[in-house]
């Protein structure tokens, strides 16, 4: 078990390099995490929406949406960077290894799942200094067991879009998933905007949990539902499709190996 | 059909190759043997151990090398690849660093270990590469078309690695069109229409 620790470590560690070896790229995230926040702190003192008591409100809203989608987008960058490493050969390193494809692919989400809540904490920091938002200190810490939690449900969904990737060598459509994701979790809106034929979809998808539980517990936005119901959701949700990923994965990788499609790049 | 019928065993102590024309399956035979991809049917074994059913025992004790120079990260240095590889290999706590370690002095790497793998010439890659496919001692070592951007002391450092697999008891696999004539094979064949034919011995 330490050895696979060690394994997954690794990894984490692995891209850390790489990532840090790039040397603006830090900054350069950085500085358009401010951009973006300005850009929404003047879009909310622009509009008045009635489902909003102030413009503050839909500005601690939206910011938490920008937290999230990184979180999101972090996890789901898995199936481009499996692609990525099956093109430069490296991940048939991973193949071949004792510890092997599936627990590789899944130690590969680590970093940047870390680096999005590294983000996702500059970003609250940056909105709570510069843009007057107004954390809700006392249940903040919570936060962080509940976005790891969310962290491992969309990964579930990462790990299902990696699984196409090694099989057909291609899963088209994700900018369109995280599109889709955005408008029915309601990152950037509120999903009682959205036409009623649509919003049940909103009940049957771990993201909007997470999302309204994140917003309650940063920034004290109330939710509509018990809080206690919304983390039930999204741990059933996490329960259910975490395993039924990996096991996916693991078809998957057998499937392409079967197939020859794990080695055609 | 690539390969149809091919019967392969390797003796403990040896130092096998595979040749034939480009395209005729020797690539596919090595990664069938190193459990990269799955035959339609037939099977490899290795002292009883099956590449897919008992995956992780099986890897622990195979290394592969595949033809050109894929595989490495351009940003990390070479002391970096093999401490990744030696984790993915599950080297235990207590054998890691010295393994590493004895790796980068038995390919001459201690002068490049902390260079970074984009500012390497393709013949230090490839000795970077070796290194990787013998860093946890494996008992087969399975290799595609090795000598790709060697020169002469990077050919001895490789007959040095199989030197001392095949003198704990492990086996080689070498594929390449041709066998060149440094390498001291024990057995030769040749891949033609999907079959194996032996050429002879040393």
């Amino acid at each position: 078990m330490r050895a696979q620790l060690a394994a997954s470590s690794a990894i984490f560690h692995r891209d850390l390099r790489v990532f840090l070896s790039y040397r603006s790229r830090l900054y350069s995230q950085a500085i358009s995490t401010v951009a973006s926040l300005a850009v929404f702190y003047y879009l909310s003192r622009l509009l008045s929406v009635k489902t909003f008591a102030s413009s503050s409100s839909y500005f601690a809203f939206v910011v938490v949406g920008i937290v999230i989608i990184a979180v999101v987008q972090s996890t789901l960058v898995l199936g481009g960077s499996v692609r990525g490493e099956l093109v430069a050969g490296t991940f048939e390193r991973v193949i071949l290894s004792p510890f092997g494809a599936v627990r590789g692919a899944m130690s590969m989400m680590i970093f940047p799942t870390v680096h999005a809540f590294v983000m996702g904490a500059w970003t609250l920091l940056v909105a709570s200094v510069f843009f007057g938002l107004h954390l809700r200190w006392a249940t903040l810490p919570l936060a962080i067991p509940v976005g790891v939690l969310a962290a491992v449900t969309f990964s579930a969904i990462a790990l299902l879009i990696t699984a196409l990737v090694i099989v057909f060598k291609q899963a088209p459509g994700m900018g369109l998933l995280i599109v889709g994701i955005t408008f029915v979790s309601g990152l950037y809106f509120p999903t009682e905007l959205l036409p009623g034929w649509i919003r049940w979809v909103s009940a049957v998808q771990p993201f909007s949990p997470a999302v309204n539980l994140l917003r309650h517990l940063l920034v004290g936005l109330p939710m509509s539902t018990s809080p206690w119901l919304a983390l039930g959701k999204l741990l059933a949700f996490s329960c259910v499709l975490f395993p039924l990923g990996a096991w996916v994965l693991a078809r998957g990788v057998s499937m392409g190996q079967r197939r020859g499609t794990i080695i055609e790049y | 059909m690539i390969l149809d019928g091919v019967e392969l065993a390797l003796d403990r102590g040896s130092l096998n190759w595979v040749g034939g024309a480009n395209g005729i399956g020797k690539t596919t035979l090595l990664r069938i043997c190193a459990g990269l991809i799955t035959p339609d049917s037939g099977a490899v074994e290795l002292d009883g151990l099956h590449p897919h059913r008992h995956r992780a025992r099986y890897q622990a004790r195979v290394g592969f090398l595949s033809a050109g120079d894929r595989g490495l990260y351009a940003r990390l240095t070479v002391r970096q690849h093999l401490e990744l590889w030696g984790r993915l290999s599950l080297l235990p706590r207590d054998r890691f660093r010295s393994t590493v370690e004895r790796m980068i002095s038995r390919l001459h790497l201690e002068e490049l270990a902390d260079r970074r793998m984009d500012r390497l010439s393709m013949g230090q890659r490839q000795r970077v590469r070796f290194a990787m496919a013998f860093l946890h001692e494996p008992d087969l070592v399975l290799l595609d078309e090795p000598l790709n951007s060697l020169d002469r002391s990077g050919v001895d450092l490789l007959l040095g690695c199989l030197a001392s697999v095949t003198s704990r008891g492990g086996a080689a696999l070498w594929t390449s069109p041709s066998a060149p004539d440094v390498v001291p094979f024990d057995t030769r064949r040749v891949l033609e229409q999907g079959r194996l034919a032996r050429k002879g011995g040393r």
